[in-house]
């Protein structure tokens, strides 16, 4: 069955797409010129969407400061663009693969704590070396395993084999996969990321977050490689991937130092103790995330 | 007003006292007190000058470091600076990634070399549960084949009254609060309201008072694999952290791991060791 796997997902006509107007936002937001007003419009296109950025960016995850937002408009200016961006990202994979129901064991559920947890330590790590990812690095963490939520839907048991095998053998989930199904995430994400017409960066991050030196994006691919393995050092794992490590002798450590980013001054020991606190901050974006799902479904 | 005080409560620590203590304790331990802790310092040791039945600070000191019988009471002055909160199976993350990551890593390196030997050190041990409980995981991932290899897991501290309690082996429920059930029959005989290790651990072990401020001594333990070194460099000031950790790397075999406490920090104090994150805790890795 090897290659298999990946002509049978290529040639499913039923995938799963991404809504219209996420895909149009994303294309918006790599215009240099792109106006507020041109992306709250793009937004309001979908109303139901529009409705779920809104309730997002008044939950207490992204509210800044009194008083409630009422217009898209007011959220770009008061929450800025990048995170209006990631929230419509969020919003629309999460409403294609949705977490499911609360229950913490789901796979589906270790899935999304996993990738909401690598985006938002990204987005520590962008801070820390002034890396200036304008909001890339936690699309990119939430997108970057985007492959497996497919090979979980269409190949279930043969995933399963793989996450037991990665226990078993003590390696790598790709590795696994690449024994089991014949393929790997990164190739299936990659495709995905092509047919639905994301940015280039994301393409790029699907394919080579586990060796990035062959990324076009070297940056960024790196910066979620690092952020991808502090998750699952915290215990944000999916599929076996108890894997330990030296930080210092990543792949992407080593580009990340190459290119001049500052890799060397982070104090790794506390950043760590920093980031223990993360399951709190996972928990309240998929709060703030379901939040928004049983108002909506209330509303109807 | 002071003299009113004094009648009644303990005498105060004058602010000269304090640095003389400070630093005739540092100089004997490298245990250090900065100023920030004078009151801890204080409390301690006003248990020590009813003890003594001196009447302040200053007498005491003159004790210290004038009487004949100030060793032992240095002894016991160490006994009451340094605290004791330990238990079995403490940081369950630490403990599984030295039971599922660092032993086996080591073991199976041990194995192709031909030579079963382990030799692991709880450095600042306290009353035992460290040691013994580096004892039960080694049991645990050994199983009978614990017969074949030359097992000898080292645990010192500085406080007799400590090591007292550690050879005693006899711990209460609370100690015992993380141990998994199975552990606990396994390993641990009720006795009334207590429990003790089993000999079969405790016969792994050997206790032994060791100040590491005394860095002849220190330099002997050597040939470690495993060094847990958990919740005693917050003691020591930052020189005295250098040395003794500097210290630790050349204790330790070429492949072998430090432990130190969950949330301590060796990033200005050495960069000897290789950080390597395990799922859940770190260690560092003497390459
Ligand atoms: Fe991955
Ligand atoms: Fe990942």
């Amino acid at each position: 069955m090897n290659d298999s796997v990946f002509d049978t997902i290529r040639d499913i006509d039923d995938l799963p797409t991404l809504p219209s107007v996420a895909m149009e936002v994303m294309s918006l937001s790599r215009k240099p010129d792109v106006s507020i007003k041109s992306i709250s419009e793009c937004i309001y296109q979908d109303p139901s969407l529009a409705a779920m950025v809104l309730k997002m960016a008044n939950s207490a995850f992204y509210r800044r400061g009194s008083g409630a937002i009422d217009t898209l408009h007011r959220a770009i200016l008061m929450i800025g663009l990048n995170e209006i961006i990631n929230i419509t990202t969020s919003v629309s994979i999460l409403s294609i693969f949705p977490p499911g129901d609360g229950q913490d064991e789901s796979v589906r559920r270790m899935f999304w704590n996993h990738c909401i947890a690598t985006g938002l330590i990204a987005r520590h790590i962008d801070k820390k070396l002034a890396m200036k990812s304008m909001g890339r690095e936690f699309v990119g963490g939430l997108l970057h395993d985007i492959g497996k939520i497919v090979l979980d839907q269409y190949f279930h048991d043969e995933f399963e084999e793989a996450r037991a095998f990665s226990i078993d053998v003590d390696c790598p989930m790709h590795e696994a996969e690449q024994e089991v199904l014949g393929t790997t995430h990164m190739e299936i994400g990659h495709f995905l990321a092509e047919k639905w017409n994301l940015p280039g960066y994301l393409a790029d991050i699907n394919l080579h977050h586990h060796h990035p030196s062959a990324a076009q994006f070297k940056d960024i691919t790196s910066l979620i490689s690092i952020a991808d393995l502090l998750a699952k050092a915290r215990e944000f794992s999916f599929g076996g991937d108890r894997m330990s490590f030296v930080l210092a002798d990543q792949e992407a450590w080593h580009i990340l130092k190459q290119m001049g980013y500052p890799v060397h001054f982070l104090d790794l020991e506390r950043f760590t103790f920093e980031i223990e606190s993360i399951g709190d901050e996972v928990k309240s974006y998929i709060g703030a995330l379901s939040e928004t799902d049983a108002r909506e479904s209330a509303n109807e | 007003m002071n003299e009113l005080k004094t009648s009644e409560a303990p005498s105060l620590m004058t602010d000269e006292t304090f640095r003389l203590l400070r630093d005739f304790i540092y100089e004997h331990s490298g245990i250090y007190f900065s100023d920030a802790k004078k009151t801890q310092l204080e409390n301690r040791l006003t248990l020590r000058l009813k003890a003594t039945n001196l009447g302040d600070f200053d007498k005491y000191y003159y004790l210290l470091k004038y009487d004949p019988q100030a060793d032992r009471e240095l002894r016991c002055l160490f006994d009451s600076v340094t605290t004791n909160e330990t238990s079995f199976f403490r940081s369950p993350p630490q403990i599984q990634s030295f039971q599922e990551k660092a032993l086996p890593e080591i073991m199976a390196r041990r194995e192709e070399q031909g030579e079963k030997i382990l030799r692991l050190w709880s450095a600042g041990c306290s009353t035992g549960d460290e040691p013994y409980t580096m004892g039960i995981v080694t049991k645990e991932l050994l199983q009978e084949r614990l017969a074949q290899w030359d097992v000898k897991i080292w645990g010192s501290d500085i406080s007799e009254k400590a090591l007292k309690s550690a050879r005693a082996a006899t711990y209460s429920e609370y100690t015992l609060r993380s141990v998994p059930p199975e552990i606990k029959k396994k390993y641990f005989i009720a006795e009334r309201s207590q429990y003790r290790v089993v000999d079969e651990i405790r016969t792994l072990v050997e206790l032994q008072c060791l100040n590491f401020n005394d860095s002849k001594r220190v330099r002997l333990m050597r040939g470690f694999d495993i060094i847990f070194c958990r919740n005693v460099l917050i003691y020591f000031d930052d020189a005295a952290k250098k040395r003794f950790v500097s210290q630790l790397y050349d204790n330790l075999n070429p492949g072998g791991y430090l432990f130190i406490g969950h949330s301590e920090s060796l990033h200005n104090i050495s960069r000897a060791f290789k950080l390597v994150h395990f799922p859940g805790a770190l260690g560092y890795k003497k390459e």
